[in-house]
């Protein structure tokens, strides 16, 4: 018989070493560039972005479909072209319009590096938008709105933005279908030249830099320019809608989806690292307090997350779920409940603990080689911070105390004014 | 290149190391031979509800999860037809406890009837969310009983109907568990910062007490060859027609294998594929359009699935598919294109290897076919796919006779 003891952890204390071995600098045209010298393969991840996101957009649907038309046909290169010469160089690209920026991702060998350049600058610089390419697109993101539409997490997911960003707002305006035909080349190419500046493009190459590299990125990237244009932008405010609750019915469903949320702070405030804590003990992690009720002790739900993100213009606190038509009255009662509790009762040592060591592991994570680097890094300079942002998260999380937990609890979490979308 | 060392305890758990000292962490990934090929026939769900059962504490260790979080880790776990796999990352100073975790629940797992209602009703939650719940969510569980009539890659690793896991037994849960659920029947693999010796060491100390299994030996059905098209036409409350398309094709350890995923790669990857070019953007008959081949150790399946446009007729977008197959079957293909899809491959593949957590479960998945070592062959083993090869396998695998169709059409009189 074994002697072995397996009743106690081997545990033992483990701190998140964030030293970025980054570099910074100014290519000849203006645009900023960060350089991450990390991992172990010859592989490289290079990200270009643009401030060219939905917010800047004056009609649903522009912003993406500029960035989706950008591989369909540059002034060198058909559609085709392009995409078979990515492919031929294994080079994977992610084109990405979000909330606040656009632009692209890649991920290639590194001895491909100049060839991959010289096709960014391509479809970054000198894309065409050519009708038939352009209306093609349409037709199929048409496609693929109506499949969307069938799925109850969409149908939540998206009236939960437009409630509470209120439906004038970018991050809350939904396209319907009439949108898909009210967009035309002239428009893309009028917010492309506005708003995928060369001057204004942020660069950020991580994995095994070639010697190379600087030199490159000045010759394909760092000589393009472009004209200056004074844009005078309005800004719409965000305005939440004053109807709080809403559901919307999807025949035949079998499962309810769930959005339960506000509009909160985001990464620039000081209590964010705190209010992160929060919501990860609430509903951010499997051994959460949401997780625990509704799923490992009453089976309602597959998975129930709780979550904070940060745009630009706002934060967003948002917990999602799908439970069982029978079930989804009950899963949101016991949502609040917890919420509720989060607000009254301070937070036992041991859980504070698991909360504590779980997300230190998670930044030990987040900083783990050149693509998980690079994630890092981007979610802290595109809110204006450096790395010290990091390091008062880890502050926060290893000394955070239960009524420091309270006080966020009764400062940023409410059940009276949340918003509550179902749909099913 | 991947360095790595190989161990096997005398209970006959196989160890596999690989150190990575450019990273702070530990992957471990524990991986057991056994999937939903191993179900009863009637009892179909049971490997991936047991997966389930897994995280919900020993007699050691009431709540699995909570140490782990103490430790800095994160876990998860995934199963299919042929595996279950588990895999935790975290910090290296940490990483007894994994070992902890993992042999505890191996030797001893805590299934009670509490747990078991519980997790057949989160199962069937997840059964609803991900294939009943979601447009077009049940075609692959309306396609493998069309391909498959004996061998049980039938079913899917859900299970035929939530009905099934509602008749698991605690004495089902337990049996499954005894007989797959042991040393001998698993694959260990730790990756990232941490010495050959020392992973040896710990998983002597924690694994090696444990008991080997009795010996149970794998008897499944063979799939009967296909002799004749088979085709299945379905309506649903979707806004678009699609159209699914299985063959047959060998196993995962066959000679045929590589050239299967390069040719569903020249049909379908990326956005300069074959099917992409002339159904996508030349013809405009289909939305999105794929292939790919589902990678079974047991003779698997070469799949295509597209989604098409509002307004085209199905059978018309069918033919469109039928005949860029055809055309790769009559015509060579240029050693550009043959090039541009190895080029893929290998980037794909330098690429999976900057995960410590990818290189464990590669490297797991590859000792379970046979041959570790295969991992840094893997490149190699694509290069060599010739035209012949291609020309060969298209023409014995992709036939008509060898095909089984699904039309997923929207039914007529949708409500709203």
């Amino acid at each position: 018989m074994s002697m072995l003891s397996r009743k106690q952890p081997p545990l033992h204390p483990f701190d998140a070493q964030i030293d970025i071995p980054l570099r910074s600098m100014t290519l000849g045209n203006g645009a900023k560039l960060f350089m991450i010298e990390a991992g172990t393969e010859d592989v490289l991840r290079l990200e270009c972005v643009f401030r060219a996101g939905i917010i800047k957009e004056e009609r649903p649907l522009l912003s993406s479909s500029v960035n989706m038309m950008l591989t369909e046909g540059s002034i060198r290169f058909s559609a085709e072209e392009l995409n078979e010469m990515l492919d031929y160089y294994g080079i994977f690209i992610n084109l990405q319009a979000e909330r606040d920026s656009a632009g692209l991702t890649a991920f290639f060998l590194s001895r491909y590096f100049e060839k991959a350049l010289e096709l960014f600058s391509e479809i970054l610089f000198r894309p065409v938008f050519p009708v038939k390419e352009f209306d093609k697109l349409m037709k199929k993101r048409l496609n693929w709105y109506r499949i969307n539409r069938e799925k109850v997490q969409n149908l939540a997911g998206n009236r939960f933005f437009e409630s509470v960003f209120g439906p004038d707002h970018p991050y809350g305006r939904q396209p319907l279908e009439p949108d898909f035909d009210n967009l035309n080349p002239e428009m893309l190419r009028v917010f492309h030249a506005r708003y995928y500046r060369p001057d204004e493009m942020a660069i950020i190459i991580s994995g095994r830099i070639p010697e190379s590299a600087v030199y490159l990125l000045e010759k394909h990237l760092g000589c393009q320019s472009s004209e200056k244009n004074h844009i005078t932008e309005t800004e719409a405010g965000i305005k939440g809608s004053l109807s709080k609750i809403d559901h919307i019915r999807k025949k035949g469903a079998v499962q309810t989806a769930v959005r339960i949320g506000t509009a909160t702070i985001n990464k620039r405030h000081a209590d964010y690292p705190g209010l992160k804590f929060l919501n990860v003990l609430l509903g951010g992690y499997f051994g959460s307090r949401l997780m625990k009720n509704l799923r490992e002790e009453k089976g309602y739900t597959y998975g129930i997350h709780s979550m904070v993100s940060s745009f630009d213009k706002s934060g967003l606190w948002m917990i999602s779920t799908e439970a069982g038509r029978e079930n989804s009255s009950k899963a949101v009662a016991e949502i609040k409940k917890e919420i509720n509790i989060l607000m009254k009762e301070l937070v036992p040592a041991g859980e504070m603990a698991v909360v504590n060591n779980y997300m230190a592991g998670e930044l030990v994570r987040s900083f783990d080689g050149p693509i998980a680097i690079a994630e890092s890094f981007r979610s802290a300079w595109e809110f204006g911070l450096d790395l010290s942002y990091f390091s008062r998260m880890m502050h926060t999380i290893r000394t955070i105390s239960p009524e420091e937990v309270l006080r966020l609890a009764n400062t940023y979490f409410t059940t009276e004014d949340l918003y509550e979308i179902t749909a099913g | 290149m991947i360095d790595f060392r190989t161990y096997k305890l005398e209970n006959g758990l196989r160890l596999i190391v690989h150190e990575d000292r450019s990273t702070p962490l530990i992957a471990m990934n524990l991986l057991y031979d056994a999937g939903s090929r191993d179900e009863d026939p009637s009892k179909t769900g049971m490997a991936h509800l047991l997966e389930h059962l897994m995280f919900c504490g020993t007699e050691n260790i009431p709540e699995y999860d909570l140490p782990l979080q103490l430790a800095g880790g994160e876990n998860n776990a995934f199963t299919n037809n042929d595996i279950t796999n588990y895999y935790i990352t975290l910090p290296a100073a940490n990483v007894e406890t994994a070992f902890w975790l993992e042999s505890d629940r191996m030797q001893a797992p805590g299934f009670s009837d509490s747990k078991l209602e519980v997790q057949k009703s989160v199962v069937i939650e997840e059964f609803r969310q991900r294939y009943l719940n979601q447009p077009y969510g049940d075609a692959m569980l309306l396609l493998r009983p069309l391909a498959y009539k004996s061998h049980p890659y039938r079913w899917p690793t859900i299970g035929v109907e939530p009905e099934h896991i509602l008749g698991i037994t605690l004495e089902d849960v337990r049996h499954f568990f005894d007989r797959h659920y042991n040393p001998g029947k698993a694959i260990l693999t730790l990756t990232g910062n941490i010495t050959p010796d020392r992973a040896y060491e710990l998983s002597q100390k924690w694994f090696g007490p444990i008991q080997a299994g009795k010996d149970h030996v794998r008897k499944l059905p063979a799939e009967p060859e296909q002799t004749g098209e088979r085709r299945l036409n379905i309506e649903r409350n979707v806004p678009a027609d699609a159209l699914y398309k299985a063959w047959h094709m060998g196993p995962r350890s066959g000679s045929d294998f590589h050239t299967m995923d390069v040719i569903t790669d020249l049909l379908a990857g990326g956005e300069s594929g074959r099917l992409y070019n002339r159904v996508v953007r030349d013809l405009n008959l289909f939305s999105e359009i794929n292939a790919y081949i589902t990678s079974d150790i047991d003779p698997g399946l070469v799949v295509v699935t597209g989604k098409i446009m509002k307004g085209v007729d199905i059978d018309k977008a069918e033919q469109a598919v039928d005949q860029v197959i055809q055309e790769l079957i009559d015509s060579g293909i240029p050693d550009n294109e043959l090039e541009k899809v190895k080029n893929r491959y290998e980037s794909s593949s330098v690429l999976s290897n900057t995960s410590i957590l990818n290189k464990a479960m590669n490297l797991s998945v590859f000792e379970l076919l046979g041959s570790v070592s295969s991992i840094n062959t893997e490149v190699e083993a694509y290069r060599a796919v010739s035209k012949l090869m291609i020309s060969e396998a298209a023409n014995m695998y992709l036939k008509p006779a060898n095909c089984s169709t699904l039309w997923y059409l929207a039914s007529k009189n949708q409500g709203k």
